[in-house]
């Protein structure tokens, strides 16, 4: 990061080494939490049924029993030939639920953040171009309560309102199960595969179980760049470039479209790097509540049951994805802005 | 109660050493459907099951949970079944068994027996599932249950299951076991076929093949399985439906939602008490009940210094106010429980009823002052808030109340996360604990020899050399009266010695949808969802 040298080859190939390390750190924390939890796979799923021998024959045959040395050093061995290896308590290779569920996660991140975006710039653009009046004020309000407000209580208070006593939309799941069944599984997305099939009964079933689950995680984030887009206009505004452009008789409107909205927009791509995190940890909430068919749902019955290989395996794929996407809007930083030295 | 009382006690006659007559084969006769046609004509609509419950795998060699089994009951056969209604095993694949001593078990097959891909399904198919269960041993799978004929070091025995031919399968068990049959009615035993099933792993759920009513058109995981009547079938157990979708949710809060909403047709495991009471009230669905066999329980620690004195824990069975738990707790979901066996069963007797009566306050108190223990007894309670459901809380706290309300006993009430728990318990942290049990088949045997031998799975310290006995005895002998009156004696010895205290039968709960018919039919203590007696109008 020397200011003298380098060259983008150079840092994005740095960028890309950090990845080993991060993955590394995060692949050792994750392994020590779920043996420092109380528990295990076998007393989780079958305790309170067997005998205490019967229990441990069990952990023996998953090499539960094992030094924990040894089994660290075989799950970092496996990591680091990108196997991931199977569940424990349903056999299912870890490969196959990211790729049976990776599609609805994408496509609920993706909508959530389209909502979050459509509803986060104009807004955070609004507040900061009427600084201090009471739509200001409002969309602040608006802001923090989204930020502040659990992700699961937004899907709770919708899948009541707008589900229940509305019966606008579907209380869970990604789609009909008539749906489900009848649209040929090519790309594990749901939403594309109704495309692809042309088949618009399934596409407008798919929209409509898509649109709560969108809004309550988009909302989480909107709140995020309302904030952002508010605080990055109202600098802006204090430029001296804009002064100029007023001085120079440019019309408000454009002074504003033009010089004030476009600068503050900048700083939202590094941003949205930034949220990968928040989206996937709010993902794995949302679906929860709204029992939508992503990773996140698979992770939260992994750990309940203790399901150690599945629970690592699915942690180490969310921590890639995190990791290499950061490091992506980092190159892309330092591509399009030359402030940023490399 | 009466009315399952008189068909168990009905169908226990002649359990042993009778022939088990199948229940037809002509594809005409069950469950009041029109044939075992399994065409599209004359089939109801396709309907909606919803459930919170798991499906581990539809490999029958790897799962031992409900949620696994539900499918794998309505996908494949086993040699025997439980009719619904009754639980006296009768044929499925099997036309009859019969012992012909208590450690030797013949079964012959029914003709034109055939897999939903059309292989037919013969003695072998029988003998390779059973084999390859033993042999595959997985650590999810419920190959434990066929322990009679298993080998002395856990693997295949050869000599286990010999077939002579093509319809006739023996098995030669290690130890007199009448309870053998009942374990062939669970899916530890269900039929795969030998060509389409790995001899040493587990299949892919795509590679499930069975021979029952329904077969697998569509499993995504977590989310939805579908079952498509199976032309092959020809047997009792016709479906009503052509196509039956299941749906999988998180949460019970889902489950009651999406069926309020429509979303799907039939509600099945798990609706918490609060939400069944919330959709009595509803106009569009309906609530229907049947008997249960789940039964949750108090178990002492007899290792702690409390646990290990008995007058403690008679005083407290004479204290406890089993109607006020399943009425405050429960809000009457449930029902009292007088016996570690529930109502219904050949030989089960309300053992803690007929000796400490209701509820006692002066005969409690008696019981420790006959025994000089100092009162009040402090006592510690444990429950678990993540396994029995969010009202273990609400019936731990009723039960400290009764106990605390005489006088003669100070509780302190504790919890743990599951996993934690059973650590916990086994240890000794609390003197007394409450636990649950789902039956892996319909016996009294069930009931009594994982909880009463030597400690029991949950290892209490309880021992008591005439129970390990009486639970031998009952595994092997052949003559129904006199295993009756030995299952009554166990249950006798467990109200004298209190290892624990039985608190409640919950019921098998279902809410329907309008136009369902055929669901209450299924809802009975085997709980096996016979998707087959189900139908949807329209």
């Amino acid at each position: 990061m020397a200011a003298s040298g380098g060259s983008l080859a150079r840092y994005t190939a740095l960028r890309l080494l950090l990845i080993i390390p991060m993955v590394f750190i995060l692949s050792t924390i994750v392994f020590l939490l779920l043996r420092v939890a109380p528990g295990d796979p076998v007393s989780a799923t079958v305790g309170g049924r067997l005998s205490e021998a019967a229990l441990d024959e069990r952990r023996a045959a998953l090499g539960l029993d094992r030094p924990l040395i040894v089994q660290y050093l075989e799950y970092l061995g496996d990591v680091a030939t990108l196997n991931f290896g199977q569940t424990i308590t349903d056999n299912r290779p870890i490969i196959d639920i990211v790729q049976e569920h990776g599609g609805a996660t994408l496509t609920l991140a993706v909508a959530a953040f389209v909502v979050a975006l459509v509803l986060g710039i104009p807004l955070g653009l609004i507040a900061g171009r009427h600084r201090d009046t009471p739509g200001d004020l409002g969309i602040r309000v608006f802001g923090i309560i989204t930020y502040a407000a659990p992700v699961f209580y937004w899907g709770l208070l919708f899948q009541l309102f707008f589900a229940g006593y509305l019966g606008w939309f579907p209380v869970g799941g990604s789609a009909s199960p008539v749906t489900i069944f009848e649209v040929p599984d090519v790309t594990h997305i749901l939403l594309l595969d109704a495309i692809i099939a042309g088949n618009t009964e399934a596409i407008t079933d798919v929209l409509m179980h898509l649109v709560l689950p969108a809004l309550t995680l988009g909302l989480l984030l909107s709140g995020i760049f309302i904030r952002l887009v508010r605080v990055n206009v109202l600098q802006s505004l204090k430029g001296d470039y804009i002064e100029a452009a007023r001085a120079r008789g440019i019309r408000e409107t454009q002074v504003m479209r033009s010089h004030a909205f476009r600068n503050a927009l900048v700083p939202v791509i590094t941003v949205i790097g930034l949220q990968i995190a928040l989206l996937l940890s709010g993902a794995i909430l949302t679906e929860a509540t709204f029992n939508w068919p992503g990773i996140g749902n698979e992770l939260v019955q992994y750990i309940n049951n203790r399901d150690y290989a599945a629970v690592q395996g699915i942690i180490t794929m969310f921590a890639v994805v995190v990791v290499v996407v950061s490091i992506l809007i980092d190159i892309i930083n330092a591509v399009i802005d030359p402030r940023v030295r490399y | 109660m009466n009315r399952r009382r008189g068909l168990l006690a009905a169908a226990s006659a002649g359990v042993l050493i009778a022939s088990l007559a199948a229940c037809g084969g002509d594809g005409n006769g069950g469950d009041g459907g029109d044939g075992g046609e399994g065409g599209e004509s004359g089939l109801g609509a396709p309907w909606i099951l919803g459930t919170t419950d798991k499906v581990t795998t539809l490999d029958p060699a790897g799962a031992y949970d409900l949620g696994s089994w539900t499918l794998m009951y309505n996908m494949y056969q086993t040699l025997l079944t439980i009719p619904a209604g009754e639980n006296e095993p009768q044929g499925d694949a099997a036309e009859s068994c019969e012992y012909s001593d208590p450690q030797t078990f013949t079964c012959t097959l029914k003709d034109g027996l055939a897999f939903s891909n059309g292989n037919e399904l013969t003695s072998s198919d029988v003998k390779f599932s059973l084999e390859r269960n033993i042999a595959i041993a997985d650590p999810n799978g419920a190959s434990g249950l066929l322990a009679s004929i298993t080998a002395e070091d856990g693997g295949v025995d050869p000599d286990a299951i010999e077939t002579p031919d093509d319809k006739t399968v023996t098995f030669n068990l290690n130890r007199p076991d009448t309870t053998f049959q009942f374990v062939l009615t669970t899916n530890a035993s269900a039929i795969v076929d030998e060509d389409t099933f790995p001899e040493d792993a587990l299949a892919s759920n795509t590679e499930a093949v069975g021979s029952g009513p329904f077969s697998m058109d569509q499993y995504e995981d977590g989310q939805q399985a579908v079952l498509t009547a199976n032309p092959e079938y020809d047997g009792p157990k016709a479906p009503q439906s052509e196509r039956v979708f299941i749906s999988y949710y998180q949460q019970p809060a889902q489950l009651k939602q999406a069926v309020e909403n429509g979303d799907i047709d039939v509600a099945w495991r798990s609706l918490s008490p609060t939400d069944i009471n919330d959709l009595q009230g509803s106009d569009s669905v309906d609530v229907l009940e049947g008997e249960g066999s789940e039964i949750r329980y108090w178990t002492w620690q007899l290792g702690t210094p409390v646990g290990e004195q008995k007058a403690v824990r008679q005083a407290a069975a004479e204290l406890i106010d089993r109607q006020a738990i399943a009425e405050n707790a429960y809000a009457g979901t449930v029902d009292p429980l007088y016996s570690l066996v529930p109502p219904g069963f050949p030989g089960q007797v309300d053992a803690f009823q007929e000796k400490y009566g209701e509820t006692n306050v002066d005969e409690a108190r008696k019981i420790l002052e006959d025994a000089g223990v100092n009162t009040p007894v402090n006592l510690t309670m444990g429950y678990t808030p993540s396994h029995y459901g969010p009202n273990a809380v609400d019936e731990a706290s009723e039960f400290a109340r009764q106990l605390e309300d005489s006088d003669l006993f100070n509780v302190q009430i504790k919890s743990a996360e599951w996993t934690q728990y059973q650590d916990l318990y086994k240890e000794g942290a609390y003197d007394v604990f409450q636990l649950g049990w789902f039956p892996d088949f319909l016996d009294a045997d069930n009931y009594l020899s994982p909880f009463l031998v030597d400690g029991g799975f949950y290892a209490n310290n309880y021992s008591n050399e005439n129970v390990n006995q009486l639970v031998q005895e009952e595994q092997a002998t052949s003559d129904p009266e006199e295993r009756e009156k030995v299952i009554e004696e166990l249950q006798q010895t467990v109200a004298e010695d209190v290892p624990v205290i039985p608190s409640w039968v919950g019921k098998n709960v279902a809410v329907a949808g309008p136009g369902m018919s055929g669901v209450e039919e299924t809802l009975d203590p085997a709980f096996i969802f016979r998707l087959w007696t189900v139908s949807k109008e329209g």
